[in-house]
């Protein structure tokens, strides 16, 4: 079967600054940082770290009460964001005259899944000492909750799959939505990636790996900081992104407008160690991406990191960049977004590779914040530290790399 | 609270459905409860008058049904 192109044409997201892609975008190029303190009531130690968070994301308003009362906030955030992107790609909710939307799909990222509705079973259970908690718990808390109620919402007939591979989660999802287009298997494919990490248990899980940036109300907005010499590690926040992945030559013919290209992906495991990342597992993924994308490392202008502030994470993705792109290395526009919009796990890839596709889109490279001193262990890349603005990309990759040695890459290229 | 009270604050709640609408030849699914949200809706009756339905219930179809199966409950469990 001959491969097809696969476009990009919509975008969707819930951002922790209020409005949709567009918005998100102009703010990472402004520096913007939305990380913040997060405090809670919880017992018996209130929660008080940067976090960030979607403060306007009010689910009964955006979805109804009936549908957002059935859903878990990571569920939640994930239909918000694809009912965006599916309005953004110009398709109605219900299947139009002669639409058959019968091998139309989802693939969604999430790393956990219905944390919240969990726990607060749990606090029901033990700390109520009641004996039994909602009937919907079940369905509030499953992993493929979020793409199950996609799949509802938009009368899709195809595939529904949730991949949860930490935090490389969505880039899986995306990854494995483009290839069914590829292959002509699915015509369209609504993918992103959604979670909601602020579940009092969770967060407490996080710190015990002694992975979490600490701050206070003065250095909250300048917790992580990706690449930096001093960096003391990465910070969790919620989020939710969805992409329409669509037959090129079907999104041309219906004059769909298209945001970009995706034209390579490519998962590997480290096999090595369950936290501590491999040089040579992301130095294949990146290369076989590369490969899948008939791409060289001359073609790439832009990488978004996966970039996430830890001391090893980040040393061991400067390395691999720096084994796969040779002596171009040091001109390669490197980024970490993550020190702005923090690290949404499951929903990450889906949102760094929006990022990636506007920056090609809009030829603008937003920056790693908060870079004022490169960790030489991360050195021998061209670490953008202010935004560029008027630049003239060709291709760019993103990059996540997960706990479990998970690797994933996604490759796009300017719409031509 | 009577049970036809409770059920329309319920639905309110849940659905939006006006209470006006919620009498008792309506039919439950017709105001959009569907399986699960029935499972809801005896959660919660079981929550607040401390009855416990039987597995083996028969689903009631209407408003008037799933309240005339509320107030027997209760007037079993008062007499007991």
């Amino acid at each position: 079967m001959s491969q097809r192109r696969v476009a990009v044409t919509g975008l969707g997201m819930v951002s922790p600054y209020g409005a949709g892609p567009a918005d998100f975008f102009a703010r990472l190029l402004a520096g913007e940082s939305a990380v913040r303190m997060l405090r809670t009531d919880d017992a018996p130690r209130p929660l008080n770290l940067p976090f960030v968070t979607c403060p306007a994301f009010d689910p009964e308003t955006t979805l109804g009460r009936p549908l957002a009362g059935t859903m878990d906030r990571f569920a939640q955030l994930a239909m918000a964001a694809a009912f965006d992107a599916w309005a953004d790609a110009g398709f109605e909710r219900a299947a139009a005259d002669g639409e058959d939307r019968d091998t139309w799909g989802v693939a969604w990222g999430t790393a956990l899944g219905g944390t919240l509705a969990y726990e607060k079973g749990y606090r029901e259970l033990w700390q109520k000492g009641r004996e039994r908690i909602s009937p919907l718990s079940v369905v509030l808390g499953m992993n493929n909750a979020a793409n199950a109620h996609i799949s509802i919402q938009l009368a899709l007939g195809g595939v529904s799959m949730s991949h949860t591979v930490a935090c490389a989660s969505s880039a899986i999802a995306i990854g494995e939505a483009f290839r069914r287009v590829r292959s002509g298997e699915a015509p369209v494919m609504l993918t992103g990636g959604s979670d909601a990490p602020q579940a009092y248990g969770v967060v407490r899980a996080w710190e015990a790996l002694r992975v979490m940036a600490g701050g206070d109300e003065t250095t909250a907005a300048s917790a992580c900081r990706p690449f930096h010499a001093d960096r003391n590690g990465l910070v969790l926040g919620e989020g939710g992104a969805a992409l329409v992945l669509e037959d090129w030559e079907r999104a041309v013919a219906r004059g769909a407008r298209i945001h970009g290209e995706i034209v390579g992906y490519a998962s590997t495991c480290d096999h090595s160690h369950l936290v501590r990342p491999e040089i040579t597992g992301q130095v294949r993924a990146l290369r076989a991406t590369l490969a899948d994308a008939g791409l060289t490392p001359t073609d790439i202008d832009y990488v978004n990191a996966h970039g996430t502030a830890t001391v090893e994470g980040d040393s061991t993705e400067a390395a691999a960049l720096r084994e796969v792109f040779g002596e171009r290395a040091s001109n390669l526009a490197v980024s970490a977004t993550k020190s702005m919009h923090g690290h949404q796990l499951g929903a990450a890839g889906a949102i760094e590779a929006i990022i990636t596709l506007l920056a090609l889109r809009d030829g603008a490279i937003p920056p790693t914040a908060h870079l004022d001193a490169v960790d030489p262990a991360c050195a021998g890349l061209d670490h953008v530290t202010a935004a560029r603005r008027d630049q003239p990309l060709r291709a760019a990759l993103s990059n996540s790399f997960a706990f479990g040695g998970s690797n994933a890459v996604l490759a796009f290229r300017t719409v031509r | 609270m009577d049970s036809l009270d409770l059920i329309r604050e319920f639905l309110h709640d849940r659905l939006g459905v006006a209470p006006e609408q919620v009498v008792p030849e309506a039919a439950l699914a017709a105001l959009g409860v569907d399986s699960l949200m029935m499972l809801e809706l005896m959660f919660e009756f079981e929550d607040r008058f401390g009855i416990t339905l039987s597995k083996n219930l028969k689903t009631p179809k209407t408003i008037g049904e799933m309240s005339a199966l509320m107030d027997r409950l209760r007037r079993e469990k008062s007499a007991s």
